[in-house]
């Protein structure tokens, strides 16, 4: 009877996992002389045969109905990418701006000495020349419709 | 060791197109996946119109995780895994709205199908013995009657199976050895009786 379990095991395992071909003729020899693992094999067979006949039907317009569905979602979430990407280069031109100014400002400074320029000029200069032309410029990419921003 | 380099191909294929959200290969996909997926989710749910409503979710997943999808193992059990989880978090919402009481903290204890006249299985079967077999699946505890049908009916390798349940490998493989063997014993019980 142990035996008859061992050979049992390895039916079960012929199914569901992979045996060597040494293994499959032990089986198949053992059960020519044993019509107890002979009766379990047929009906592990029959089990496993019952599963492969069940027959579903689906509706036939399920998948085009999810095909439409998705592709309205991934419009939606196209959309929301693009927003999602003028606003981060909004903040970006924005800073940059800023920080170019800054550094614009600094370097003006150093050459009013030599070249005998006001303070007051210099930071008029880089106000109309540099600040306000990026300002507007990061303002225009925020306000831009959607497809003149250059972003996909 | 061979490695089958047209599926490399296809699995690879997937996942630039989830990543890029190709909706045409989605579409495909949908084309393609779609029957099996409804089959799975009807099979956890008990429930056609469910399992059409969580299949559509698992898609809506799908195109908004699809660049987790790596390309490295086929697309099928990421699919499956995807739609057990929604089905198991539907399930959970479902049991929480109905009953006051306390929720099993295991997460697999979730997969109970409701009783219904006929069930999915019983619709289902196409032959004597798979008609058997319906109602015995029915009596079975969900975790094996869910281990042995990914295996024999989706075809799953116990790898992919692994994947879908979130369980080891010698787990699923347990799994199945103690279905298979109520089932059988269920058979033979049957037939002795001459039914």
């Amino acid at each position: 009877m142990e035996g008859d379990n061992k050979f049992r095991e390895l039916i079960d395992r012929s199914f569901v996992e992979e045996v060597t071909g040494g293994e499959r003729q032990l089986i198949d020899d053992h059960i020519r002389n044993c019509d107890g693992c002979k009766r379990y094999l047929e009906l592990t067979a029959r089990t496993i045969q019952g599963f492969r006949e069940f027959s579903f039907t689906s509706e036939p317009d399920s998948g085009v109905q999810v095909s439409e569905i998705l592709a309205h979602h991934s419009e939606t979430m196209r959309t929301h990418n693009v927003r999602m990407k003028v606003r981060a280069a909004f903040a970006a031109a924005l800073s940059m701006s800023v920080v170019g100014s800054a550094l614009v400002y600094q370097v003006a400074k150093l050459l009013t000495m030599p070249m005998h320029f006001d303070v007051a000029q210099v930071q008029a200069v880089v106000l109309v020349f540099w600040l306000l032309p990026s300002f507007c410029s990061a303002l225009g990419l925020f306000a831009a419709r959607g497809e003149n921003r250059g972003i996909a | 060791m061979t490695f089958d380099t047209t599926a490399e191909t296809e699995t690879a294929k997937i996942a630039r197109g989830l990543r890029e959200r190709d909706t045409e290969l989605i579409a495909d996909l949908v084309e393609r996946c779609q029957p099996r997926l409804v089959r799975y989710l009807l099979y956890l749910t008990g429930s056609r119109e469910y399992a059409q409503d969580l299949a559509q979710e698992t898609w809506i997943r799908v195109l908004q995780r699809g660049s987790q999808y790596n390309g490295q193992q086929r697309f099928d059990p990421w699919l499956f895994a995807i739609a057990r989880n929604l089905a198991i978090d539907y399930l959970r919402k479902k049991q929480r709205a109905v009953a006051t009481g306390s929720l099993p903290d295991d997460r697999d204890a979730m997969l109970l199908v409701p009783s219904s006249d006929p069930s999915p299985f019983e619709a289902a079967a196409r032959s004597e013995d798979a008609m058997r077999l319906a109602r015995r699946l029915q009596m079975l505890p969900a975790l094996y009657r869910e281990a042995l049908l990914l295996r024999f009916q989706e075809e799953l390798s116990l790898a992919e199976m692994a994947q879908v349940l979130g369980a080891p490998t010698t787990t699923v493989t347990s799994r199945i050895y103690r279905g298979l063997a109520a089932l059988r014993s269920a058979f033979e019980e049957d037939d002795s009786h001459g039914g």
